[in-house]
């Protein structure tokens, strides 16, 4: 029975400076399953990961492959020992090959001439490997030149080329589309079919029943459960996640009536992107705007809030045409929460207050001098009223988890007293907890009268949370939904084109 | 089928870094304000003229694809020129003298690469420092005068012929040719790209990833150093100064000729095509009867141009 597990961990505990992050974590990784890891952002996850694979070193227990102690000091030491990761971040080189990126750090020598690497062996291996995997891609072509899909393939691909027992990965569905996610689901089982044991991290909870075998659930960086998939359900993991009942999931209290039009669109074009669109959204609700990655949804609402600009058509938001810029839709009352929070929602090196504080510093300073005294108040209304998780108003954004990040980008369109809310996928990357907390803020935004539009790829997201839904397909708008008429099939059916 | 054919050279000539544009408009240029510029005489001393440049930004190249940039070279040439000088004078083996110059350039190199690699301190500092360290260096040693009349061995690095061709034009040919092998089939040419491109990759990859960011700088000055007896065999002197401002073109060829500061990305040949458009700028105007001063000046607005250019073509 012992001879079955490829991967043991006993007892990890790391000690982070002011942070235990992890505490005596054990389990372990049969040879050909899927073990899902999951947890809410900063449940050790990721620490976990990197003592693996030799980026952080534990302070107490240990780690057992193949039945024997593994010391892992460096990433070399990891390999060595048969652990590939696949990170979130990419860890390919944009201007190298395909095969170059597969063979990183490990190219096969020119059997002719010494000192050159043989570029024709790398290029068929590559292709050889690609190809066991089902997938087309040619091992010449610079990774630069792939696709977001086609590089997470070429991660996976570089992962089993150094024969590795131990694939782990983290998060890697998160930019993929359905049917991506289908290829990517096939290559890892092809690869647990080989006897490799992969341990899974996500926070799309419906891919633990759709590749898992077994789920281990870490929170606050103890282990919590360890449980076979086919015994588990839904409710089960969430709650050790969380450490209590979540009831309602989706909250929504809709109101029969309904404010002013906040937003009204009317045949607006752009060349390329988009194509007579007409919407409205009106204050009070919940607006959805459904649609394939790629269909132009993100392309939209950037168009409405005036960061892109447009052909013809028409813009006018709380009755006022806009001619588009940002600024004027500022001004006015709107709040843009882009999908990649990180880079075009706040300054992660500056610290909370300053980015609560920031799109709202005319308004409370106008005489240009920032007091920090009325700035600290504001801010700390934001914190108590929004319950955001930080210890100080001072800490650094980048410090903070996903969920609150977004609390604070939510917190910074409340301080310039936003009354109608883009939202560009509010709570991708999020964890559980914290998404049912950014839901019940939606709900309590537009029971006082705002207007939200929502961008969702996550079909149980729109469907609870919207009092309407536009479908998009292809740059145009082809249905709008009712909350009576939204089924997941609906969505579906529109967003791929199928009109009948 | 032709039609794609058509296309296909369309789109390669629409991809071309600004360089090649530069390159063909200021010939046009200069081949109808002077009657000199088109004339083989005048071509060949361009390319005679162009060889140190090349030596330099070829190494220039393979620093700032690694995301690095080293201002030094110029006066790291200007040293080892003058070391090469000195030796020369003591009478020592021309063959050590050499080794002695291009060990220089490698050991200024090395302190670069250290700097850089292992204490983490920005490359645009560290090297504007060492900029200063072998400036000076090179004053106290020749006290500020040249030293001329190094004699035929030396002036064979201008003179001489192998094949038939000017031995400045072999000793570019074999470096570009040397350099291309290093940088497109090698492991260090790989990591080349990973440096610039995606050092975490690399290093989670199991590579000395300092080891082989120091190395990139030690290879750029050698270069320095071989381009120091090209230097000093066109001048048959040293000239302590003599290298100040070639950090200045190398750097305008290599980002005219298409590599970026970002992301590892760029190409050997493009620095060649760079160095060309410098180099006929500088002839041209010389001909024209520019100042050396309003020359710099032009290059520097040539590369905003071309950059700027490429910018707006979302290259």
């Amino acid at each position: 029975m012992g001879d079955d597990f490829v991967l043991q961990f006993e007892g990890i505990s790391k000690q982070f400076p002011g942070v235990k992050a992890l505490e005596d974590v054990s389990f372990d990784l049969r040879r050909g399953e899927v073990h899902m890891l999951v947890g809410e952002n900063g449940a050790g996850k990721s620490t976990l990961i990197k003592i693996l694979a030799g980026a952080h070193r534990h302070d107490a227990g240990r780690i057992v492959i193949n039945g024997q102690p593994a010391e892992i000091q460096n990433p070399a030491q990891a390999l060595a020992r048969g652990v590939s990761v696949i990170y979130q971040e990419f860890n390919l080189v944009p201007f190298l090959s395909v095969a170059q990126n597969i063979f990183l750090g490990r190219e096969p020598r020119h059997p002719k001439i010494p000192g050159l690497i043989d570029h024709a062996r790398m290029n068929a291996e590559s292709r050889a490997l690609l190809e066991s995997l089902g997938v087309d891609i040619d091992p010449r072509t610079m990774v630069h030149y792939l696709g977001v899909a086609q590089q997470q393939m070429v991660e996976v691909v570089k992962a089993l080329s150094v024969n590795a027992q131990i694939v782990v990965m983290d998060e890697p569905t998160s930019a993929l589309t359905t049917r991506e996610i289908e290829q990517l689901f096939a290559a890892i089982r092809r690869l647990t079919a080989r006897g490799v044991g992969v341990i899974y991290i996500s926070h799309r909870l419906e891919e633990v029943f759709q590749i898992g075998d077994r789920v281990t659930v870490l929170r606050d960086g103890k282990w919590i459960a360890s449980m076979n998939v086919r015994d588990a359900t839904m409710d089960v993991i969430i709650q050790a996640m969380v450490g209590r009942t979540i009831d309602r999931l989706f909250h929504r209290d809709f109101m029969t009536d309904k404010g002013q039009v906040a937003l009204a669109v009317r045949n607006l074009h752009r060349h390329g992107v988009l194509q007579d669109i007409n919407m409205t959204v009106r204050c009070g609700e919940i607006v959805g705007l459904a649609g394939l990655v790629g269909a132009g949804r993100t392309e939209l609402a950037r168009v409405i809030f005036g960061a892109d600009p447009y052909d013809a058509g028409e813009v006018t938001i709380f009755g006022r045409t806009l001619r588009g810029s940002p600024v004027e839709c500022v001004a006015i009352g709107v709040g843009f929460l882009p999908e990649d929070r990180k880079r075009e929602g706040l300054a992660l090196i500056l610290p909370l207050r300053e980015n609560v504080v920031m799109a709202s510093l005319r308004r409370l300073f106008p005489s240009g001098i920032i007091r920090r005294a009325k700035e600290r108040g504001v801010v700390s209304d934001f914190v108590k009223s929004l319950d955001i998780a930080t210890p100080s108003i001072n800490r650094m954004t980048k410090f903070l988890s996903g969920g609150t990040q977004q609390k604070v980008v939510l917190a910074k369109w409340l301080c310039t007293q936003s009354r109608f809310l883009i939202f560009d996928e509010p709570t991708r990357g999020i964890d559980v907890g914290a998404k049912a907390e950014i839901h019940q803020l939606m709900n309590e935004l537009v029971k006082q009268g705002a207007a939200i539009l929502m961008i969702s790829s996550e079909l149980p997201e729109a469907l609870n949370m919207s009092d309407r839904i536009y479908v998009m397909h292809k740059g145009r708008i082809t249905k709008e939904l009712s909350r009576e008429e939204a089924t997941q099939e609906a969505i579906l059916r529109h967003a791929m084109g199928v009109t009948i | 089928m032709s039609d794609n054919v058509w296309r296909a050279w369309a789109r390669r000539a629409t991809m071309a870094p600004g360089a090649v544009y530069a390159l063909i408009l200021l010939s046009l240029i200069f081949s109808l304000f002077t009657a000199q510029f088109l004339t083989l005489p005048n071509l060949a001393n361009v390319g005679m003229q162009a060889a140190v440049l090349v030596i330099v930004a070829l190494g220039m190249t393979l620093i700032i694809l690694s995301e690095g940039i080293d201002l030094s070279l110029g006066p790291v040439l200007g040293l080892a020129g003058v070391i090469l000088a000195l030796c020369v004078k003591q009478q020592m083996p021309l063959a050590l003298a050499i080794l002695l110059a291009i060990l220089v350039g490698a050991a200024f190199g090395a302190l670069n690469g250290v700097l850089v690699a292992h204490l983490g301190l920005p490359p645009f500092v560290v090297t504007l420092g060492t900029f200063g360290m072998a400036q000076g260096l090179a004053l106290v040693l020749t006290e500020g005068a040249s030293i001329p009349g190094l004699g035929p061995g030396i002036q064979y690095f201008n003179d001489g012929l192998i094949a038939g061709l000017p031995v400045p034009i072999v000793m570019t040919a074999i470096t570009f040719l040397v350099i291309y092998v290093i940088l497109y089939h090698t492991k260090f040419g790989t990591y080349v790209f990973a440096l610039g491109g995606n050092q975490e990759a690399l290093g989670l990859a199991g590579v000395p990833v300092r080891l082989y960011k120091t190395g990139v700088y030690v290879l750029g000055g050698a270069l320095a150093g071989v381009g120091a007896l090209v230097m000093t065999g066109r001048m048959n002197a040293a000239h302590p100064t003599v290298g100040v401002g070639l950090e200045f073109d190398a750097i305008a060829s290599v980002l005219l000729g298409g590599t970026s500061f970002e992301r590892g990305k760029g190409w050997l040949a493009g620095t060649l095509i760079g160095v060309a458009a410098v180099s006929v700028l500088r002839n041209g105007l010389n001909l024209i009867g520019l100042s050396t001063s309003w020359q710099v000046s032009m290059v520097g607005t040539v590369i905003i141009l071309a950059i700027v250019v490429d910018a707006l073509r979302g290259i």
